[in-house]
């Protein structure tokens, strides 16, 4: 075997060993990530919580506030967005109406209009 | 002769670049992004936004198996003290109203299990029409200010009033004794004032226990206590493990307080960080143990 055959041998070695350590002995663990980084599915519950308490408390900037932690799309984008994957998982008609509300609602809403909280 | 000078140093040239090549690569031309992650990933500033939304949206739904699905995704070992842990810290950070009565309301409604939320105790700021779990109702008014009440606490120290008691002197009690928040109109009256004299617990507190006319702890009751210049709110059931009817507040040696329920009735007035004496004489603070009841 010549020496560069070796080499690359090593050098795959060296590889495989990295991949081993990264992906068996110390795995990419999932710590301190931003609502941002969730499954579609809680996204969509995500949003869903926020439509639910926009019914108790009729905020809509605290409800912008509250979609906004789950990345810098549009609001309307990510209530969009959230809508589409509960229509296409057949989420309960309640669910559904709570989403449409809180994206209607979103519409009107004027961001020039807020009070800045302190 | 060269070859054999030069060794097998080339392997571990060759090793190292191997692994340079396979950091380079996992960490600048295709790092790790973070997707389809789960709720228990989020940071910890973010799982409290989490259960505070949780709370929220309990507060519409009422849906407390919903509720408890939600907040089992955080996977915490306790999903019921941390919530209750979260409510502490939310009053004490000064947080807004309204997220403190939310994380409360569905700390008390796990404690108690119950699935249906009393409206005198949402926000008042709340409307829910066209909601088809709740029906709405005003926020109780103050039924009687602070300092209304003929009946004014014993506040100095006599042998009566004192208890050397070795240990906490809260009773524990059953869930399934557990009362739901008194209904609009209710009016609390103060039916026992003692000093605690507890060596394990030096700071001095006003300790609140609220019970019914069955003695049965009542959960979720607002308090607010007033003193020269400041108020403070707090809610009884924020301690289950202390009981779902106790409540406590820090006092300052010195200041005067006053105590009465947010719904109204007998006020506790008067109230001072009282000393109690060990058994070596030494001085230490002692609690004002305020029992109110329902009648």
């Amino acid at each position: 075997m010549s020496r560069w055959t070796k080499f690359l041998l090593a050098v795959i070695i060296g590889a495989a060993a990295g991949l081993f350590y990264g992906w068996i002995v110390n795995p990419v663990a999932y710590v301190d990530i931003a609502p941002s980084s969730l499954r579609a599915d809680y996204k969509t519950d995500f949003v869903l919580m926020v439509a639910e308490a926009y019914q108790v408390d009729h905020d809509l900037g605290l409800s912008v506030r509250r979609l906004a932690l789950l990345g810098s799309s549009a609001p309307t984008e990510i209530v969009a967005d959230a809508l589409s994957y509960a229509h296409q998982h057949e989420f309960r008609s309640q669910d559904l109406s709570l989403l449409q509300d809180l994206g209607e609602a979103l519409r009107t809403w004027n961001p020039n209009q807020e009070i800045p909280t302190p | 002769m060269k070859q054999d000078r030069r060794g097998s140093w080339y392997l571990l040239t060759g090793l190292v670049i191997g692994i340079g090549l396979g950091l380079v690569y996992s960490w600048v031309l295709s790092p790790v992004k973070y997707v389809d992650a789960p709720p228990y990933a989020l940071r910890v500033d973010y799982k409290d936004d989490y259960r505070v939304l949780v709370a929220a949206a309990y507060l519409y739904s009422g849906d407390l198996v919903r509720a408890k699905d939600r907040l089992t995704q955080l996977k915490d070992n306790d999903i019921t003290q941390s919530l209750a842990l979260q409510a502490q810290r939310a009053m004490t950070e000064g947080r807004p109203e309204g997220e403190i009565k939310a994380l409360g309301i569905l700390t008390m409604a796990l404690v108690q299990g119950k699935t249906t939320i009393d409206s005198s105790i949402l926000p008042g700021q709340s409307s829910a029409e066209g909601s088809p779990t709740m029906v709405t109702s005003p926020t109780p008014p103050d039924l009687q200010p602070a300092g209304a009440s003929t009946l004014v606490p014993q506040t100095s120290l006599n042998s009566e009033s004192v208890m050397n008691t070795p240990g906490p002197t809260i009773p524990n009690p059953t869930f399934s004794e557990v009362t739901s928040v008194p209904t609009l109109g209710s009016l609390f009256v103060l039916e026992d004032t003692t000093l605690v004299c507890n060596p394990d617990q030096p700071q001095p507190m006003i300790q609140v226990q609220v019970q019914d006319a069955e003695g049965h702890p009542i959960s979720g009751v607002g308090i607010v206590v007033t003193w020269e210049g400041g108020e403070d709110h707090f809610f009884t059931g924020l301690k289950p493990e202390l009981g779902v009817g106790y409540a406590d507040f820090l006092m300052i040696p010195g200041v005067v307080y006053s105590l009465t329920m947010a719904n109204g009735g007998q006020a506790a007035n008067d109230l001072t960080a009282a000393e109690c004496l060990s058994a070596d004489q030494s001085q230490y603070w002692g609690s004002w143990m305020l029992t109110f009841i329902l009648p």
